[in-house]
């Protein structure tokens, strides 16, 4: 039996200069190729806990565990290292290097990854691959980022962060930009490619209309 | 803004390189003082290149100074004869081939690029401009084996080789000393000067 | 690393408009500074090396540098001339085991003539008591004959045999040319990286044959003595402009030196070219530390707009390092990223800076070696060099390290979601 892709355990977290914990999570568990929608209002510590889950803060309380590795046994480069590896992330907006092509921005996970470089083969080919599934015109590989629109560039970032088939992808509010018909589409363009890699999906909305696409869901209190 | 400040020094520190003028004033000697002693040369003295049986005085021996009138032509004689000994000032001839090391001021001669190939060693300070050229017994030729850098017109230095005995001027049969220089060593400031 | 320098090529590439105006600058101090050390490099190698083996230059009495520029690097004027009889006297002194006399005063399109004896050819050393050689011919042995410098031969395109025209002064003003009188190429000199390249040598007496019907500084009108009659005059030179000493005793030099200063007849100078030579290099010494001065203020300048620049960018890139972040690059990476575009710029700036300087020393090098008798400028890197750039280098190391830095401390800050 594989362990979970995400296991977190009794997880609180404070700043060193506050008194009051920002983020506490008892549990929360997704196994691989599950998806997970985590709802809850601002200032509930969303960006605490994508920070905890890719391993740039380490908790106060409690461990969270990726693929069977408790992060907190890890040293912070070794933890660079294992996001580059193992993680995927879609945020909200500003996803994409402006000045980078839109190749070159898929592509860049491949550079800080041997091992999702390798995974790849052929990595241009499949980044192609991965736009054509997300329904992005093919011509506008070549254009630098910021020419696109923010439609656009949602579906690049998820590109980015499913190349390589990494085996956790994080989204962070990533259809709160887009327009509300291109919403549903998105998240289902998302949710079959994360699955076609048997990726976990986490999934961070305030948007309770989209928790129907998911197979958990889980609230953060304030 | 600690950088800013840090890169300014830096560059400052950078800039004032060492050109520390040495604070001599004219016919100024070096005090003689103990060179780390150097185990194959013998430290010598200015002096020493005098002989000792030399005495440039010699003309004013027998006169009787205060019987002497203003402008006595035997007064004016004897201060000619006296300058032209010491002209003629001989050398001491135990001193050929002797391994030795002797403090003064350099007037580099030859150069190649920043470095001296040739030098005349002297006594004191402006020896070339200001005062009396020192006698013929008081001035070293030295002849680097290696070129040596950061000599300037009247720095000091210990120069340490072997002296030799020089035929000079082909009628008159003067010598002169000449040295190959082996070993230079800068002669350290005294405390107090710049 | 690899990826780092894709990225920073890229980023830098994104800002060319700002990041251009500081490698302007970056450029132009590093310029100044490379020109400054190896126009003192050449000057200093050129001028040590163009006289050795002479203990005492003698001339009019005047400044001493002023001296030993026209004497040796034939620029400039003499104020005054020194009497042939005064030039016998000391010459016959029983210290001084050889004399050149030196006339200047003409030119050749251009070009300083000497008036000198053989014994010139004998006596002149430099660099490292290296004597001259001639390529073709000999020394000039009849009366209108003359010996030119390897540079002279060269820019004219003259060969043996040639027929030259001398002309009085610098030779600009027109109807000074000694035209009745023209001299034959006998010898060409093999190049010595000294003025004397750029010399043509002839006799004494030769000079004094074209001024026979000159008076004071131009032809007499109506008096035209041809060439073929001169030697029934009397060559003998009245004057000479200076005269070079060598001695038996190199030690002997101060005490003749003071004898010339007390020479009663006539004001005369005499210099140790090594002592005179130092003496113009402390003062060029001076002049070169300012402008490396400034031109390190220039560079900090450039340096601290650099840092500037970064820096004020980087509010705007936090959700671009973010991402970068997001892909697995740790603060580390982030602190070489910026690293590697302030370096990538000042490189960039001292290629430039490399560019512009080869090429000023290939084109404009023969130009200050006419105008100042320096040695063509090097087009390769010197030592001295070699070490200013790395000094250069280390400073906008040090000067990256600011904004990188703070780059680092804020991407530690942010994380993968920076709160903006």
């Amino acid at each position: 039996m594989n362990p979970p892709a995400i296991a977190i355990t009794n997880l609180a977290f404070r700043w060193r200069s506050a008194d009051a914990f920002c983020l506490e999570l008892a549990n929360a568990t997704v196994n691989a190729g599950k998806s997970l929608f985590l709802h809850g209002p601002s200032g509930s510590g969303k960006s605490t806990l994508l920070n905890l889950i890719g391993g740039v803060l380490l908790p106060t309380h409690g461990s969270v565990s990726l693929l069977g590795q408790a992060l907190g046994e890890l040293s912070a480069s070794r933890r660079d290292a294992f996001r580059a590896d193992h993680l995927g992330f879609v945020f909200q907006q500003f996803n994409l290097i402006p000045y980078l092509s839109v190749l070159d921005n898929v592509l860049l996970p491949c550079r800080f990854s041997t091992r999702r470089a390798s995974r790849v083969g052929q990595p241009e080919a499949e980044a192609r691959r991965l736009l054509a599934g997300l329904d992005l015109d093919p011509t506008l590989l070549g254009r630098p980022a910021a020419e696109l629109s923010v439609g656009q560039q949602q579906r690049v970032a998820a590109a980015r962060a499913l190349i390589g088939q990494p085996e956790i992808l994080i989204a962070d509010e990533p259809t709160s930009a887009l327009d509300a018909e291109r919403q549903a589409v998105f998240v289902e363009l998302l949710l079959s490619e994360a699955k076609r890699a048997g990726s976990a999906v986490v999934f961070v909305s305030h948007d309770l209309r989209l928790a129907t696409h998911f197979d958990q869901s889980l609230a953060l209190n304030a | 803004m600690l950088m800013i400040r840090t890169l300014l020094l830096s560059i400052l520190l950078v800039l004032s390189s060492p050109a520390l003028a040495e604070d001599y004033r004219v016919g100024e000697r070096l005090t003689q003082r103990k060179a780390t002693p150097a185990p194959n040369y013998r430290e010598i003295e200015w002096d020493d290149l005098i002989p000792k049986d030399w005495d440039p005085m010699a003309a004013f021996k027998g006169l009787n100074m205060s019987r002497l009138k203003d402008s006595d032509p035997k007064a004016i004689e004897a201060l000619e004869k006296m300058k032209a000994a010491w002209a003629e000032a001989p050398v001491e001839p135990s001193l050929d081939g002797k391994r030795v090391k002797l403090a003064g001021f350099v007037v580099p001669l030859e150069r190649k690029g920043d470095a001296v190939l040739e030098l005349l060693l002297v006594p004191y300070f402006g020896a070339c401009i200001h005062t009396p050229p020192p006698p013929a017994n008081q001035i070293v030729h030295v002849v680097l084996k290696k070129p040596a850098e950061g000599l300037k017109t009247m720095s000091a230095f210990w120069v340490s080789g072997t002296l030799s005995l020089q035929r000079g001027d082909s009628s008159m049969g003067i010598y002169g000393y000449r040295m190959t220089g082996e070993q230079l060593d800068p002669y350290p400031l005294p405390k107090g000067m710049k | 690393m690899k990826p780092l320098l894709h990225i920073a090529l890229k980023s830098a590439w994104n800002r060319r408009l700002t990041l251009g105006l500081t490698l302007l600058a970056i450029s132009l101090a590093v310029t100044l500074l490379l020109s400054v050390e190896r126009i003192r490099e050449a000057a200093r190698d050129g001028f040590a090396q163009s006289v050795s083996g002479t203990d005492l230059i003698v001339g009019a009495r005047s400044s001493p540098l002023q001296m030993v520029l026209y004497a040796v690097f034939h620029v400039g004027e003499a104020s005054n001339n020194v009497d042939w009889k005064s030039y016998q006297a000391i010459a016959a002194d029983p210290a001084v085991a050889w004399s050149v006399p030196l006339a200047l005063g003409d030119s050749h399109r251009g070009f300083p003539v000497l008036g000198t004896t053989p014994a010139y050819f004998e006596h002149y050393r430099y660099g490292d008591r290296q004597p001259l050689g001639f390529t073709a011919g000999q020394p000039f042995s009849g009366l209108f004959d003359a010996v030119l410098g390897a540079e002279v031969a060269t820019k004219l395109g003259y060969k043996l045999g040639e027929r030259i025209t001398l002309s009085h002064g610098s030779g600009q003003l027109p109807g000074q040319a000694h035209a009745d009188k023209p001299f034959t190429v006998v010898g060409i000199l093999a190049p010595t990286g000294t003025p004397v390249d750029r010399t043509v040598h002839v006799s004494l007496a030769a000079i004094e044959a074209i001024h026979l019907d000159w008076q004071g500084g131009a032809p007499i009108p109506g008096v035209a003595i041809p060439a073929d009659v001169v030697s029934k005059f009397d060559l003998q030179p009245k004057t000479i402009t200076a005269f070079m000493l060598g001695l038996h005793q190199r030690s002997g030099v101060f005490r003749l030196q003071r004898k010339i200063a007390d020479y009663r007849t006539e004001p005369l100078l005499a210099v140790l070219p090594g002592v005179a030579l130092d003496q113009l290099w402390q003062t060029v010494g001076v002049v070169e530390k300012t402008l490396l001065g400034i031109s390190w203020l220039v560079f900090a300048v450039g340096l601290a707009g650099l840092a500037a620049v970064m820096l004020a960018s980087l509010n705007e890139r936090r959700r671009e390092l973010a991402v970068l972040r997001s892909v697995g690059a740790g603060p580390r990476h982030i602190l070489f990223l910026l690293m590697l575009e302030s370096l990538l710029v000042t490189l960039l700036g001292v290629l430039l800076s490399l560019a512009v300087v080869t090429s000023a020393a290939w084109l404009g090098g023969p130009w200050l070696a006419a105008q100042f008798g320096l040695s063509t400028l090097p087009l390769a890197l010197s030592l001295g060099e070699l070490r200013l750039l790395a000094g250069i280098f280390a400073a906008a190391l040090l000067v990256s390290l600011w904004p990188a830095w703070r780059a680092y401390r804020l991407s530690l800050a942010d994380g993968l979601i920076p709160r903006l």
